[in-house]
């Protein structure tokens, strides 16, 4: 990637970052961590153990002529197993930024990648850069009919998602599945026959 | 005989531009350091040409890679008045590029501190209205890797009666990173390139932006305190002690080294504590870490969050009209006891809490999409609060959406109201919107503490 679109990749990182900590503040009984994997003539782990988002800072990437997208999910494969995650934990998310045009056998990466462990059960999302990004490689990557790639300019969507990924497990573990719908409680005690003055409702 | 300058261009002269279009020069309608500014008609309709001065063209070497680049990437948000095309004249070697109009309804808002009569007086809902295009229009040029370098109240204008905004001047524009062309404007630099340690780039943009915001709401320069107070004559070395090597913000929590003086800053004292807090901690994080951490500076998003808050839950005093921000704290909506300016006792009218927004219920308020998480168009009134047709001392809210809404009342009971018509607003009543579930409550008032 190079210049406007590293700048712009920096940017959707920068400002996704105080969302995901503002994330992980309303939600003190998850444990929000972050790793970063950058690619570009390599790949390599730039925070490998996992850190607290609260204590991530970005660190912006320099513009560099390749892509080796294929090294970094294979590199990110080995790290979904559950011997390198060990213990109990919310499905992973993992997001992939990128331009879309690997340089470097990305097939044998995917194949890597989506025969790791968890790669299944973890959420995938994909942020496109520039306007020319390919999608279709992405795509590959989130493998979900639903989901598109983001946009540089909406990653703090990511956040959503992120939210929804980290919050609704824990929701649906505290809430009994027969307990009454509260908004359905609240329909029944209203008494349609009752007059309504014209002074309350009118 | 006036010799013109070398490369200057003449009304009625016909030009084509790069892409093709026919144009034709109309008259000057203003000159600058760089060049000249035209009306111009092109393809039949009206635009403004930028055209350079010959001399500056060969200064500025980037520009013409700059401008392509720019007309090629198109305008980030339609506040940019973007160059949409460049233009060469025959037997000329300057060039120039082509431009939206600026239609004359619109000032600069460097006049938000000129001396009266010539000073633009704006609402503070409107101020703060200016300040969220201003942030969602740099963050898209920020998140597409580009950086504006020379943010500054000269560059911006503000349509008074509407409050839109228009962001001129974007031929500094440049990648994020790359060499910057300029400094910037004095006062309006971030530290560390007044001490030309950095040349622009996103990070010092955001400093310029939190400078260009609290001058938008404070009409004042948010490190001018007691020490720019107690200068008789500035001079650079002390212009770069203030702004450069050793600035204090006025409302630094930490040291009142250039705290405001009495007497003089009062008025920026009362507006600052009729702020909500959250906001007084983007600008206090602007000013004190974000003064020598780029890291550490309010990023667009962060504004607009808090931003988007404000303009509906401002409560004007009846006696002096000063503005106040009704906001929550302690989980209560809360306002000052008394009017920051004039000291009387306030009378707030019952507002909507909807989550983290406070809606103040004066008569002619609109609830719109946007309040209510609602899927409809942002912009769509769903509620407006109306007094009752016979009943002069009854307000009510009348629900313009065609879905019913249900209400429990203070008294216990619950209704529904159906489309169409409105319920009494009385503190105490819970409305459930479709998604959203809004409280009528009353504000709840504390003594202001200095
Ligand atoms: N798009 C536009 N529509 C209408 N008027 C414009 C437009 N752009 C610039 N002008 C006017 O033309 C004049 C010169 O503009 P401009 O700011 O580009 O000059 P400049 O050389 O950049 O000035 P400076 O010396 O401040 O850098 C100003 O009076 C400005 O208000
Ligand atoms: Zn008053």
């Amino acid at each position: 990637m190079q210049g406007d679109r590293i700048a712009s990749l920096n940017y959707a990182m920068r400002t996704a970052l105080p969302e995901l900590r503002n994330v992980a503040a309303d939600n003190p009984e998850v444990d929000v961590r972050m790793s970063v994997l950058r690619f570009s003539s390599t790949a390599e782990w730039q925070i490998e153990a996992p850190e607290p988002v609260e204590n991530i800072q970005w660190t912006d990437l320099k513009a560099e002529g390749e892509t080796h997208m294929g090294d970094a999910l294979r590199l990110l494969a080995a790290r979904l197993t559950p011997e390198a995650m060990p213990g109990r934990q919310l499905p992973p998310v993992l997001v992939l930024a990128s331009d879309g045009y690997p340089t470097d056998d990305f097939e044998s990466g995917f194949d890597a990648f989506f025969a790791a462990d968890l790669t299944n059960s973890a959420i995938r999302l994909a942020i496109a850069i520039g306007s020319d990004a390919d999608n279709d490689i992405l795509g590959r990557f989130i493998r979900h009919p639903d989901l598109k790639p983001l946009k540089a300019n909406n990653a703090t969507d990511l956040v959503k998602y992120i939210k929804w990924a980290t919050t609704a497990p824990v929701k649906a573990a505290s809430s009994p599945t027969n307990s009454p719908n509260p908004l359905q409680e609240f329909a029944q005690e209203i008494d349609e026959d009752q007059p309504v003055t014209s002074d309350i409702i009118w | 005989m006036k010799v013109p300058a070398a490369g200057a261009v003449m009304s009625g002269q016909s030009f084509a531009t790069l892409s093709g279009r026919q144009g034709r020069i109309g008259e000057l309608l203003g000159a600058g350091g760089q060049g000249e500014v035209y009306h111009v008609v092109v393809d039949g309709l009206p635009f403004a040409l930028k055209w350079y001065h010959q001399h500056y063209t060969e200064i500025d070497t980037g520009l013409r890679l700059r401008l392509e680049r720019g007309v090629r990437r198109g305008a980030p948000t339609t506040d940019f008045l973007w160059p949409l095309d460049l233009v060469e004249v025959p037997g000329n070697s300057s060039f120039g590029y082509i431009m939206p109009l600026r239609k004359s309804d619109f000032r600069g808002i460097r006049d938000l501190i000129s001396p009266p009569p010539h000073r633009l007086e704006l609402t503070l809902a409107s101020r703060i209205i200016l300040c969220q295009q201003l942030a969602h229009s740099f963050f898209e040029l920020h998140a597409a890797g580009f950086c504006y370098q020379d943010i500054n109240f000269g560059n911006i204008f503000v349509n008074p009666d509407t409050a839109r905004i228009l962001i001129c001047d974007n031929d500094n524009v440049n990648i994020d990173g790359a060499d910057a062309s300029i400094y910037g404007t004095r006062k309006f630099m971030a530290p560390e390139v007044v001490r030309r340690e950095s040349l622009p780039n996103s990070r010092t943009d955001l400093f310029s932006m939190a400078v260009l915001f609290f001058y938008s709401i404070f009409g004042w320069h948010p490190l001018d305190g007691r020490r720019e107070n107690d200068i008789s004559v500035l001079n650079p070395e002390l212009e770069m002690s203030l702004y450069g090597t050793n600035p204090i913000f006025l409302f630094d929590p930490d040291t009142d080294e250039n705290g405001p003086v009495d007497g003089v800053h009062d008025w920026i004292v009362a507006r600052w504590q009729s702020l909500p807090h959250t906001l007084r901690q983007l600008f206090i994080r602007s000013f004190t870490v974000g003064l020598h951490d780029p890291s550490l500076r309010v990023l667009e998003t962060e504004w607009m969050n808090i931003l988007n808050l404000i303009p509906g839950s401002i409560h004007i005093c009846h006696d002096c009209s000063f503005e106040h921000v009704i906001s929550i704290e302690l989980k209560k909506p809360t306002a000052p006891s008394e009017c920051l300016c004039c000291g009387e006792a306030p009378e707030y009218s019952p507002i909507l809490l909807l989550g983290s927004r406070i809606i103040v219920l004066n008569i002619g308020q609109e609830i719109r999409a946007e309040h209510l998480d609602s899927a409809d168009d942002a912009t769509t009134i769903m509620a407006k609060v109306e007094s009752h047709p016979t009943r002069a001392n009854l307000i009510g809210l009348r629900n313009l959406t065609n879905a019913p809404w249900r209400v429990s009342l203070p008294e216990g009971t619950s209704h529904i109201v159906p489309s169409g018509q409105a319920v009494r607003i009385a503190p105490g009543t819970t409305i459930e919107f479709g998604k959203s579930i809004g409280t009528i409550s009353d504000v709840n008032m504390l003594e202001p503490t200095s």
